[in-house]
């Protein structure tokens, strides 16, 4: 049996007023274990979170890192990390996503909660880019706020490419992304 | 030549000029265009942005700023007069952008007759972070700086010189270089007020 290492899941962006912002699935690759996620499923999970992050909201307003939300089974975990403005974060790590080879070689040991802290601030970073677009408006995302109807998720190509790109390379141990 | 108008402008904007942050121009500016687009609409219906008009009045905003900037600029470079066009175009890369948003762009390109030349802007700190929205023509209609044009015509005819400058390329619109043409129309001669008599 090849050695497995972490790889993300998905990646959730959820609003201030729990409505989601962006969902970006990343399937497991190897032999035997592609499959695509489903996104009903990781939306429900991405759900479950938004209790935890309930019970555990500071009441300082800094931006919180909190660690490991929910270990949901042997394979996948929930790190989650909430900016001083209410938007959460949420990382889903899938424990035996890609096969170890290369830089992904590690102890194998579990994942420590730093080992996110680069990918979060990496998301963190992404998100800011995205607020300073002068044609992004937050306000048209908010339900409490917006008129319209459907989707009010993040739409704009940059964002989804590197969120894309921060799931695709994260691996336990990286340095800056 | 170029280097005594590069010498010029980094000695002003070291010593002479107020600063502010960047980050406050740069959403500043991005708020007015993405106002000015919601705003301008094509008439008889509600979120269709007319970027034509926006480009319009972009660069009468750019005019207006550029008639009363031309006098904080001569004031603070005490330069003289431009003997030629290729001058005027040296003073505006290197001492005009330099002393008023610390860029400068190259000027290049120039028409065989001397009377056009283009700027090509290796940064620009209005654009910075901007993506144009999705909607299909923003990308082909929209000229996100087009205030620049504005100011330089605005500028240049408070010095007698009627010029015409519009982007031709942007990179926000996914193309390689951000160019502005300039073209000088004609030099403005002081006329004569008629006769009282």
């Amino acid at each position: 049996m090849d050695s497995r290492s972490p790889s993300v899941a998905c990646i959730g962006f959820i609003g201030r007023h729990n409505n989601p912002l962006h969902i970006s699935l990343f399937p497991a690759s190897g032999t035997g274990y592609e499959s695509e996620r489903n996104k009903l499923e990781y939306s429900f999970m991405l759900n479950s979170c938004l209790d935890i992050f309930e019970a555990r909201m500071p009441t300082k307003g800094l931006t919180q890192d909190f660690g490991l939300l929910h270990a949901l089974d042997e394979r996948i975990a929930m790190y989650g990390w909430v900016t001083n403005t209410g938007v959460k974060i949420v990382v889903v790590v899938d424990m035996e996503g890609v096969p170890a080879e290369g830089a992904r070689v590690t102890a194998g040991l579990g994942l420590r909660n730093s080992d996110l802290t680069p990918a979060f601030h990496a998301l963190q970073t992404t998100y800011i880019r995205l607020l300073r677009n002068p044609f992004y408006v937050p306000d048209h995302h908010n339900p409490k706020l917006s008129k319209g109807t459907g989707s009010l998720q993040i739409t704009s190509p940059r964002f989804i490419r590197d969120v894309e790109r921060i799931g695709k390379t994260w691996y336990p141990g990286i340095g800056t992304m | 030549m170029a280097t005594k108008a590069a010498r010029i402008g980094e000695e002003v904007w070291k010593s002479r000029v107020d600063k502010i942050n960047a980050e406050v121009v740069t959403l500043t500016y991005g708020t007015i265009v993405a106002q000015l687009c919601r705003d301008l609409t094509v008439p008889n219906t509600i979120n269709k942005t007319d970027y034509n008009a926006v480009n319009k009045e972009l660069d009468r905003m750019g005019y207006n700023m550029g008639l009363r900037l031309i006098e904080d600029f001569l004031a603070k470079t005490g330069t003289g007069q431009c003997s030629n066009f290729r001058e005027t175009a040296e003073m505006i890369s290197k001492v005009g952008f330099k002393v008023f948003i610390n860029i400068t762009p190259n000027v290049s390109n120039w028409s065989k007759d001397s009377d056009s030349f283009h700027l090509v802007f290796e940064e620009n700190p209005l654009a910075d972070f901007v993506e144009l929205p999705d909607d299909g023509r923003a990308q082909d209609e929209l000229w996100y700086s087009n205030i620049l044009c504005g100011v330089i015509r605005g500028a240049m005819e408070m010095v007698q010189m009627q010029i015409e400058a519009r982007f031709v390329s942007d990179v926000l619109r996914g193309d390689d270089t951000t160019e502005m043409r300039v073209t000088l129309i004609r030099i403005i001669e002081d006329e004569m007020p008629p006769d009282d008599e």
